[in-house]
């Protein structure tokens, strides 16, 4: 009987270990999503500037002149990057979502099948005592 | 996480046989214990924010010896921008590295201290509790 919970409390665990890994993996595809958003945001700015307009980037305390077009390329790699990053991140969401349903189901099973032995042992109990 | 000093299995629970006292003076270790490592937490991330504000100004400084000596430098103080020469800039610059190395150093002597603390209050609580308590962190 204690080998079936030694079994059910590592299941458990495993359990509790991939809710942990969704958890910590949509929090960081959320903040993935906004970092997405400022980019696509400074995009639309870029898109929006005469061309004798400057683009500046704060360096610590310092605004530091930025070509054009080196500032618009760092803008387009980084949310190529951040989709990659995007896309990744949800095909591992999906992977530890049908894991955790898998472990569900082992748990369930040992439980109903627990209760099943445990139900089985008592009718042949009576019977060798009658 | 350490996992191997993580709870006991049921042989180990009924090996370690009658329970030890948590004296008054035990329970106040153990309270320290945990107040201390909240605060080295705490004091980690503050480090991790400083290195990255000194990441920051060693990058401008080292872009800023490549700018044009003429143009004026947008620098900013509080909420303002300043347009100021090149030099000027650097000198500031210069200033804030240093002050954020000091803090730095100060911050990894605080942590240094504190965890050195820490070190002695575990020696004292696994000498009297052994196996029964997890102060792995």
């Amino acid at each position: 009987m204690s080998n079936i919970q030694a079994r059910l409390q590592a299941l458990s665990e495993d359990y509790t270990k991939l809710q942990k890994d969704l958890q910590d993996t949509v929090t960081s595809r959320q903040k993935l999503e906004a970092q997405k958003q400022e980019n696509l945001g400074v995009q639309q700015e870029f898109e929006k500037l005469k061309d004798s307009e400057t683009i500046y980037k704060l360096i610590g305390p310092v605004l530091l002149k930025q070509d054009r077009t080196d500032a618009e390329s760092t803008v387009k790699g980084r949310l190529e990057f951040i989709d990659k990053e995007i896309s990744r991140l949800e095909g591992h969401i999906k992977e530890v979502q049908e894991k955790m349903e898998k472990k569900k189901g082992e748990i369930i099973q040992i439980q109903t099948s627990a209760q099943a032995q445990g139900a089985g042992a008592g009718p042949q109990a009576v019977k060798a005592r009658a | 996480m350490n996992l191997s000093r993580r709870m006991l299995t049921k042989e180990e629970e009924d090996a370690v046989g009658d329970e030890i006292e948590v004296r008054r003076e035990d329970q106040d270790k153990i309270n320290k214990f945990s107040r201390l490592h909240s605060h080295v937490l705490t004091l980690e991330e503050e480090l991790q924010a400083k290195n990255k504000e000194k990441e920051e100004l060693d990058d401008i400084t080292t872009e800023l010896e490549l700018a044009d000596e003429d143009e004026l430098v947008p620098y900013k103080i509080g909420d303002a921008f300043f347009h100021v020469p090149l030099e000027r800039a650097q000198e500031l610059l210069g200033v804030s590295a240093a002050k954020v190395e000091q803090e730095i150093e100060e911050l990894e002597d605080k942590m240094g201290t504190i965890r050195e603390e820490m070190a002695g209050l575990k020696i004292d609580l696994y000498a009297r509790f052994g196996k029964t308590i997890n102060l792995e962190t």
